[in-house]
């Protein structure tokens, strides 16, 4: 039976689709079989963080409705035989999804793949709710900022009463990123640092990964930026994946980068 | 006094705290998850006597004692 992990947020546009990917990819460079799926229907996007959009043929919906098989469906990462990949619908809408085609098509996944990751659509609505589901663990995306910090609040108390595993009296598992670090404005206290965060949302700590302008770079490639173990998010989420297959790597707190004099003078004048 | 330029360095103090009382705030609106099913037996009961132009439901409470308020717009 796989691991069947929900990314989710409550809001939108923090970084659970870049999350997805990067984990999805490390999980599979770890050697494990490893499924992405989209569930933001209506929105894909997963297709394109992990390029490759031009692959799409069938989506989720079409396997659960039977008009194609699950083989047919998933993709192949061009990166890792042990990536697959399950696009969301484009042009059906949230209400296409129905619970007991989710638990079965969940269950097909599990039987042939050791994680599940499943891509939450931002907000708490059906379309998230039938993320959570049938999700054993959840891991939270936030950004150091208020209102993702309190959507993200009300996204766990959806999971923690609607989730199948919760009403079968058991708790879904919760892990927390903190996306999009500037480890300047943190030190300065202008940022929420993460010792707050934790407090305040009080679920286990994943990993922290920096504000890095490659990620950026990396999804208009199409290439996850895990691929790049020097860049401040690659290395995060590497060692996030590596947490996930069960090893005890540390969490790194983001340093403020040493600049050099132009960047120190920019600075002074910024 | 407060100056710009010293409540910018405090601002993530700041955060914290809004986000402490508007996260506890959000918890206690969960105690009452049918209050929009509430709403909406209200108001098809009132529309047998007459029209309804909105309903507003209020939690009240003086520490000691908890209440809803309701008030029926007559439309
Ligand atoms: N650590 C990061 N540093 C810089 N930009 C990021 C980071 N994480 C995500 N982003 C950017 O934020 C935007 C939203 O990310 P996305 O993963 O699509 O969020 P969501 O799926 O939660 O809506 C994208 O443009 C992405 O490139
Ligand atoms: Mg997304």
């Amino acid at each position: 039976m796989g691991m069947i992990i929900a990314i989710i947020s409550g809001k939108g546009g923090v970084g659970k689709t870049t999350a997805t990917a990067n984990i999805g990819l490390g999980i599979a460079l770890n050697n494990r079989r490893c499924v992405v799926v989209d569930f933001d229907i209506g929105q894909r996007n997963l297709d394109m963080t992990l390029g490759l959009e031009n692959r799409v043929v069938y989506d989720m919906i079409q396997v659960m409705d039977e008009e194609a098989s699950l083989r047919q469906a998933l993709i192949k990462s061009k990166i890792s035989d042990n990536l697959y990949f399950l696009a969301a619908s484009q042009t059906r809408d949230k209400t296409a999804l129905d619970s007991l085609k989710i638990k079965q098509l969940i269950e097909d996944l599990s039987s042939e793949f050791e994680y599940i990751l499943l891509d939450a659509p931002a907000g708490i609505e059906s379309g998230y709710e039938h993320t959570i589901e049938f999700a054993d663990t959840a891991i939270v995306v936030v950004n150091p900022e208020v209102s993702s910090i309190r959507d993200s609040d009300r996204a766990i108390g959806v999971l923690d009463s609607k989730s199948q595993k919760v009403k079968d009296g058991f708790d879904v598992d919760k892990y927390l990123i903190i996306n999009r670090i500037v480890p300047e404005m943190v030190e300065s206290g202008e940022m929420l640092s993460s010792d707050d965060i934790l407090e305040i949302l009080s679920i286990k700590l994943l990993g922290k990964v920096a504000e890095d302008k490659g990620v950026i770079d990396a999804s208009n490639q199409g290439v996850p930026i895990i691929l790049n173990p020097k860049s401040m998010a690659g290395a995060a989420y590497r060692r996030i994946a590596d947490r996930l297959c069960g090893d005890n790597v540390p969490i790194e707190e983001p340093k403020v980068q040493k600049r050099g004099l132009v960047g120190r003078l920019k600075g002074m004048f910024s | 006094m407060i100056f710009p330029w010293n409540k910018k360095k405090q601002s993530a103090n700041v955060a914290k705290d809004r986000l402490r009382i508007a996260i506890m705030t959000d918890k206690k609106d969960e105690d009452f998850p049918f209050l929009a099913d509430l709403k909406k037996d209200i108001i098809a009961v009132v529309k047998n006597y007459t029209e309804v132009r909105d309903i507003d439901i209020k939690k009240e409470s003086d520490g000691e004692f908890e209440a809803l308020s309701i008030d029926v717009h007559l439309g």
